[in-house]
């Protein structure tokens, strides 16, 4: 008791208005900004990547394969977050042993292994199986048998099989869009069904999440195709690099106009909780909203990619003015979950008064563990890279005229 | 072809003869093998009588009755002691169980002469639900702990079994229970009704043809309250003219209400 007094202290002192007792410490910290800003990335990488496919188009084709492994590296760490700030999280395995149907967190378990097993894992593994079977036959050592154990035995390179394989692939992408969209509108879900919560309590909310989410995912891979592309020293693809960044800034204009509809909608609506919403905003949200997500992760990004669009500038300068807004970007969206899930529990639900995070640095709930969660992904992305190289030069056929084939 | 010295084809007679492409029987071989490794350790894992019933463990009622009993609920009292209970029952206590006073005693209804509760005669048990606090609903009954015949037990004037106070309101609060009630624990406890309410004595046999009067000027407040009002020192005052002049003095301080101070 003494020490939990002790610890709220601080806390107290920035207490605003009237609030409860069981609001002034917050119940869901960074861990769980991390987790949707997570999600979030990998829906958007894998909405790119089944852009090109579907759609067929064809510049952005040299970060198709990147993007599925981005989607596969982000995936597989989203749920360490969640993992993480469970108090026991051993008990996380119950929730897939006795399935509760009727709760949306209980489910997630099941949107992430429907997406991680059934359309990531096997997208990638029928785009990837002609060249695994090259390499189980072309490699030495361990390195042979890993191949031949991840392309199960399945040898067959014949025209025949092959073609099925794109096929396969192709199916795979058209249920892993409404999959992706599944999975992060599901986040977006949890939120925005919280009815009472007026900041979280929303429609929109799905959407807007996974409009977001195809705004970072975009940002994310014109950074790791740009970083990648300069450490194996090949030239950036332009052509590639000017669709992914017009393909963000027609997500941003979405995403944007949907936030404003939110917006206007709760202006108009004004229901008893506006007031303290505008001073959520007007006090606790002020930089991470007004100044970081909406001008420096929007305008600024939005303004400098339109005018790209407008002037005819130098290849150099437009790589520069992509990255600086794919960087924005990511800050941005970050914010955007940080004012979602911090903001939505920094007011009383007496709708008085305000109550203020104080963030860990240490401690299995703080900062460093984020920005090692952050960070793990790469890492990830690293190992996944190594057992399957994505660039062109590696695949046994060049992917053009694989992408040649497909087409006809 | 490269020289590959595996044999690659999984040896198994008629494995050609199923009509799906080589690769999804090999997926769907993992994929059955992972069902079936889920299913084993579902059925490993999980509790034995989980969804006999519903999403519970069926089991955990068996755990549940078999923990010990310790309240025995108030019919178990009737037996013996029924002279309390009908008097009880009648009472503003009637929906105050037994035990909530005296304690579990299911120990006691087993070896009455083994086991006797407690009862509590202390001034603290009644305050537990008596004492004045603002979130507690309009109208019950609640008194300022400190003011109301101190250091006296409660029993010496209430039967806790049948609490009755010692007479029946009179004058106003038989009729304005509530607000009786609430200014009794305000900080105008001590002023009578009619020190701001002049109540015809007519108003009593007929309230709604005869109504008293109620404060309808600042000024009035401020006979008491105003900076050269002639009452007593200890009252506190404020400046009438500067002290929120566009507000009727109960729109903020409602002079029965002990929390609107
Ligand atoms: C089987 C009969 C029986 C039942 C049932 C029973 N009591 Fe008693 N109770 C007694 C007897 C006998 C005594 C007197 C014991 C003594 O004086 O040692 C007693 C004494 C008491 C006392 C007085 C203790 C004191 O300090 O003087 C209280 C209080 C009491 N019972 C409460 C209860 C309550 C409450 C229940 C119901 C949960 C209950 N009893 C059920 C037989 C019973
Ligand atoms: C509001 C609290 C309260 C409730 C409810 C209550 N009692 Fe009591 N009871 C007391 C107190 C206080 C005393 C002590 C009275 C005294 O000493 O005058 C007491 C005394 C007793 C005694 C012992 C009398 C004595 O002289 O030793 C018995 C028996 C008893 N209660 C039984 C019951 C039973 C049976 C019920 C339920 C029908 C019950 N009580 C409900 C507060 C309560
Ligand atoms: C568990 C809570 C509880 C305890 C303990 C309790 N009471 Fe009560 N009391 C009540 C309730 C409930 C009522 C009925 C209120 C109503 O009628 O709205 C009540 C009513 C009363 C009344 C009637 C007031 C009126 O005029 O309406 C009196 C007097 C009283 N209690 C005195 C006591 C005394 C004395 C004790 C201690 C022996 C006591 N109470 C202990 C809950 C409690
Ligand atoms: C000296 C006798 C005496 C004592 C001691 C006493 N009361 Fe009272 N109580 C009364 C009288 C008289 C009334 C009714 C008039 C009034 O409201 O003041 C009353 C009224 C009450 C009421 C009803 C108030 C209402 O708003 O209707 C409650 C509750 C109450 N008493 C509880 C207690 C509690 C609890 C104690 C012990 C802490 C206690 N009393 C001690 C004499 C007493
Ligand atoms: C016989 C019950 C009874 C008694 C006794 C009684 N009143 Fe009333 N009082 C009423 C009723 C009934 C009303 C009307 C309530 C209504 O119409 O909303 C009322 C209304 C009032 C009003 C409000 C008048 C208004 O215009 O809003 C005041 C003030 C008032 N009473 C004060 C008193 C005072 C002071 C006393 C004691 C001297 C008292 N009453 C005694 C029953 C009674
Ligand atoms: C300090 C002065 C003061 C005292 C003492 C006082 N009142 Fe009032 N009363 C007021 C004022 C002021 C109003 C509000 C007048 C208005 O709203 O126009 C009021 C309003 C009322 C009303 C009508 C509105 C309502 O709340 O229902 C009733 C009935 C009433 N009083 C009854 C009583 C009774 C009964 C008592 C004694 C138990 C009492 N008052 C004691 C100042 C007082
Ligand atoms: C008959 C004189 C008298 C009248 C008339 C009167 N009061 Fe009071 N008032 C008092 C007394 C006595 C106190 C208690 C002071 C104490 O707590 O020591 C008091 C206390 C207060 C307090 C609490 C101040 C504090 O912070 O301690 C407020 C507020 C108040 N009165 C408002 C009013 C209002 C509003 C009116 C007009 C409806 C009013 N009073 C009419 C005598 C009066
Ligand atoms: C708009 C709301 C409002 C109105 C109207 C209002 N007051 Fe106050 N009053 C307050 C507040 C708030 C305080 C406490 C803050 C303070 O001490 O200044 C207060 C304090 C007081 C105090 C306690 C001062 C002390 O020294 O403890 C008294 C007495 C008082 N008011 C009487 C009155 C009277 C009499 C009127 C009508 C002439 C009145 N008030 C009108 C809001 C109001």
């Amino acid at each position: 008791m003494e020490n939990l007094i002790e610890q709220l202290q601080p806390i107290l002192k920035q207490v605003v208005g009237y609030i409860y007792p069981n609001e002034v410490e917050l119940h869901w910290g960074i861990l769980i900004v991390v987790y949707p800003y997570i999600t979030g990335l990998v829906a958007g990488a894998f909405i790119l990547a089944s852009l090109e496919r579907v759609f067929e188009v064809k510049e952005v084709q040299p970060t198709y394969r990147l993007s599925m492994l981005t989607a596969l590296a982000f995936l597989i760490i989203a749920p360490l977050p969640l993992l993480a700030h469970l108090s026991y999280p051993e008990r996380s395995i119950e929730i897939f042993l006795t399935p509760q149907l009727k709760s949306a967190m209980a489910m997630f378990g099941f949107v992430y292994a429907w997406y991680l097993m059934i359309v990531l894992m096997l997208e990638i593994w029928f785009d990837y199986r002609k060249d695994i079977v090259y390499w189980a036959r072309s490699k030495k050592g361990w390195r042979k048998y890993m191949y031949y154990l991840l392309s199960l035995g399945s040898l067959d390179l014949s025209e025949k099989a092959i073609r099925f394989d794109r096929k396969a692939g192709k199916f795979i992408t058209i249920i892993g869009i409404p999959s992706a969209f599944l999975l992060h509108g599901y986040v977006g879900f949890i939120f925005g069904s919280v009815k009472a919560n007026p900041w979280w309590s929303s429609v929109l909310m799905p959407i807007v999440f996974l409009f977001s989410a195809i705004v970072s995912g975009i940002a994310l891979m014109i950074l790791i195709y740009g970083v990648t592309t300069l450490f194996r020293w090949k030239p950036i693809d332009m052509a590639c690099m000017d669709k992914l960044a017009s393909f963000l800034l027609y997500a941003m204009i979405l995403d944007i106009s949907l936030e404003t509809l939110d917006f206007i909608h709760r202006m108009y609506e004004s229901v008893e909780s506006i007031h303290i919403l505008g001073q959520l905003i007007s006090q606790k949200l002020f930089i991470s909203l007004v100044v970081i997500q909406i001008l420096l992760g929007t305008l600024l990004p939005l303004g400098s990619l339109a005018s790209v669009k407008l002037f005819r500038l130098p290849d150099e300068l437009r790589r520069l003015i992509y990255f600086g807004a794919a960087i924005l970007v990511q800050i941005g969206i970050f914010s955007t979950r940080w004012n979602v899930v911090i903001g939505g529990q920094l007011f009383s639900k007496s709708l008085r008064g305000l109550t203020h995070y104080k963030m860990e640095l240490l401690g299995i709930e703080g900062l460093l563990i984020s920005i090692a969660l952050l960070f793990l992904p790469l890492f990830v992305l690293y190992i996944i890279i190594k057992i399957l190289p994505p660039w062109p030069e590696a695949a046994t056929t060049p992917l053009s005229s694989i992408a040649k084939e497909s087409s006809q | 072809m490269l020289n590959f010295r595996f044999r690659p084809e999984l040896r198994m007679p008629g494995w050609k003869s199923i009509p799906f492409p080589d690769q999804i029987k090999r997926l769907l071989i993992i994929f059955i093998i992972l069902v079936i490794m889920l299913i084993t350790v579902r059925n490993y894992l999980m509790p034995p009588t989980f969804v006999k019933e519903g999403h519970y463990r069926a089991a955990a009622i068996d755990s549940i009755l078999a923990l010990p009993i310790h309240y025995a609920g108030q019919e178990a009292c009737s037996e013996c002691h029924d002279e309390y209970v009908a008097l009880k029952q009648t009472s503003y206590h009637q929906n105050v169980a037994c035990e909530v006073c005296h304690g579990p005693g299911a120990n006691h209804v087993e070896d009455p002469s083994e086991n006797t509760p407690s009862a509590p005669r202390q001034r603290g048990l009644c305050p537990l639900c008596h004492i004045y606090n603002a979130s507690k609903p309009t109208g019950f009954p609640q008194i300022n702990i400190v003011t109301h015949n101190p250091l006296e037990p409660c029993m010496s004037c209430h039967e806790p079994h049948d609490p009755k106070p010692p007479q029946p309101p009179e004058e106003c609060g038989a009729c304005h229970g509530e607000i009786a009630r609430t200014k009794a624990v305000s900080h105008h406890a001590a002023l009578e009704c009619t020190q701001c309410h002049s109540a015809p004595e007519a108003h009593k046999k007929d309230p709604r043809s005869f109504r008293p009067s109620k404060p309808r000027k600042r000024t009035f407040c401020g006979g008491c309250h105003g900076e050269n009002a002639e009452s007593a020192g200890e009252i506190p005052r404020v400046d009438l003219q500067s002290h929120e002049p566009d507000h009727a003095c109960w729109q903020c301080h409602y002079p029965h209400y002990p929390e609107v101070r």
